[in-house]
């Protein structure tokens, strides 16, 4: 099946550090690819360069038909950059809601701003996504009155009003309590149950293992070993993916 | 069980006279302002070997007088509404050139800054009202002195609104960025709004200051509240009571003004995190 993201030979260099060494991927229609590895290996900056919010040395994206060079600057460049954001919802570790907005209106505004939606057409979008994510009695709260977890499904829901083709997760439970993460791991079971295409940067091994479709270990920038969560989490081939993995289970 | 209650009252009677420390502000505070009516008030007398004698003002003058200077409060506070929204336009503009990466732009302001700051306000005042018409520019004594604030006023508050915006965290930026605005977009919808909530206290302190700066004004004949207590006071010797009402006036002001500087920041704490 043809790919619905693809990164073609990914270098990222922050000053003389080099994060991400030509990584090469390809994520097929309502794949779940968790990405996995110690912290500094290479796998949130791999997600922040599909998006463009990192913009890569080298290399090419496409994300849903739209294919980004690295590396130019013209006009054209940026308003690709912005049609294939609008086709890659993210969510961050730090939920980044918008405090400032209610909950609603934080879901309506990309609908508003970058898609010309009326006020009218993004409210019912905004009120299904919500109660999608169990919060529809929130929807006139202020972020700072919800919980982490509460907030980070907000965020969720947010991404989703752009009706992306793929989301990108960077560690969406790493700032929670505990007690939290459960219910945000049941939303992106969800979604994923729906079909959704996923690339999940996560420390969560039990949501690796039963969720993903393909598990990618990351070490020094590269891909060391990926395979189904059977083989790569149970019976890792690799001595850095046995290692870490006795390290975090 | 008689003697522990007779041992307790002396605490308790003392417990009963304590007034909470902000009563006691407000207490002393209005002391303080009786005593320095009280010295306003002209009157004498003498404790033992010491003679001993309040200011005594001529409430004739004032009485006469008072309501001619006052009409100057409309033209200070028309020159401090005026000039200090256009100064936040021009403080905008040169806060986002500032962060902007497009060197004209940004050496441009950093220079206006640098000049604004650099030379005093009185300086720019007159050189706007009496220097300019060497070049044939001749403009209005009001028009010199809103001209002159802005600009002044605009530098100073160019460099609150870059830290206001600097202070709106990098991941609103990326959450806005990452569902497709623009750069202009983020600015305008998400990073301004909260750069607004965070510098209200600030832009709010300097209205005040410009609310007094504003008498500087009185240099170039503009007759507002400063330059009518001087064209009172002047002829008849009577600077004393003439400085006196503006002062009581400048001072009113900036109550009020502090006023509702508070309520406001009240109004926008409303939605913080």
């Amino acid at each position: 099946m043809e790919p619905i993201v693809t990164v073609q030979n990914l270098h990222k260099r922050f000053g003389n550090l080099e994060v991400l060494k030509g990584v090469n991927l390809r994520v097929a229609p309502r794949e779940v690819v968790c990405l996995i590895g110690r912290s500094g290996s290479g796998k949130s900056t791999l997600l922040r360069c599909i998006n463009f919010l990192e913009e890569p040395n080298e290399g090419v994206i496409s994300v849903a038909g739209i294919t980004v060079p690295a590396g130019e600057r013209t006009r054209e460049h940026r308003q690709h950059i912005i049609e294939l954001r609008e086709r890659a919802g993210m969510v961050f570790q730090s939920f980044n809601l918008f405090p400032h907005k209610t909950v609603l209106e934080n879901l309506i505004e990309a609908p508003m701003i970058v898609k010309g939606m009326s006020r009218e057409q993004a409210i019912p979008i905004a009120e299904k996504l919500l109660e999608k994510v169990g919060l529809a009695s929130k929807r006139d709260v202020y972020p700072s009155k919800l919980s982490g977890g509460q907030q980070q499904r907000v965020a969720i829901a947010r991404a989703l009003t752009m009706e992306p083709q793929v989301m990108l997760f960077d560690e969406p439970t790493s700032a929670l309590d505990p007690e939290l993460i459960g219910e945000v791991l049941e939303v992106m079971r969800d979604l994923a149950r729906d079909g959704m295409t996923m690339l999940v940067v996560t420390h969560e091994m039990g949501f690796a293992r039963e969720v993903a479709d393909r598990v990618i270990f990351m070490d020094g920038g590269v891909f060391v070993e990926e395979g189904p969560p059977a083989q790569c989490l149970v019976n890792p081939q690799d001595e850095r993916t046995r290692r870490f993995l006795e390290r975090i289970l | 069980m008689a003697d522990k209650a007779v041992e307790l009252q002396p605490s308790m009677v003392r417990r009963r006279l304590s007034i909470p420390f902000p009563v006691q502000l407000v207490l002393w505070w209005c002391l303080w302002l009786l005593f320095l009516l009280f010295l306003f008030s002209g009157i004498g007398f003498s404790l033992g070997f010491i003679r001993i004698r309040t200011i005594a003002l001529d409430w004739g003058f004032i009485a006469t007088w008072w309501l001619f200077i006052s009409k100057g409060v409309i033209v200070t506070f028309e020159l401090s509404v005026i000039s200090i929204i256009s100064a936040m336009v021009l403080a905008l503009a040169a806060a986002l050139a500032r962060l902007s990466r497009f060197a004209p732009f940004n050496s441009l302001a950093s220079l206006y800054v640098s000049l604004m700051r650099g030379t005093p306000l009185y300086l720019q005042i007159i050189f706007i009202y009496q220097a300019l018409p060497q070049l044939g520019l001749v403009l209005t004594a009001f028009t010199s002195a809103v001209l002159a604030l802005s600009l002044n006023y605009g530098a100073y508050m160019s460099e609150i609104f870059r830290a206001g915006i600097q202070a709106v965290g990098r991941g609103q930026t990326e959450a806005a960025y990452a569902l497709g605005m623009t750069p202009w977009q983020t600015m305008r919808r998400i990073v301004l709004p909260q750069a607004f909530r965070i510098i209200t206290p600030d832009i709010g302190n300097q209205f005040i200051a410009m609310q007094k700066d504003t008498s500087l004004a009185s240099a170039i004949t503009l007759l507002e509240l400063m330059g009518l207590a001087r064209q009172a006071g002047a002829p008849r010797q009577h600077f004393f009571e003439a400085l006196v009402v503006a002062a009581v006036w400048y001072w009113l002001m900036t109550i009020v003004l502090s006023y509702f500087q508070r309520k406001l920041e009240h109004r926008m704490a409303r939605s913080d995190r």
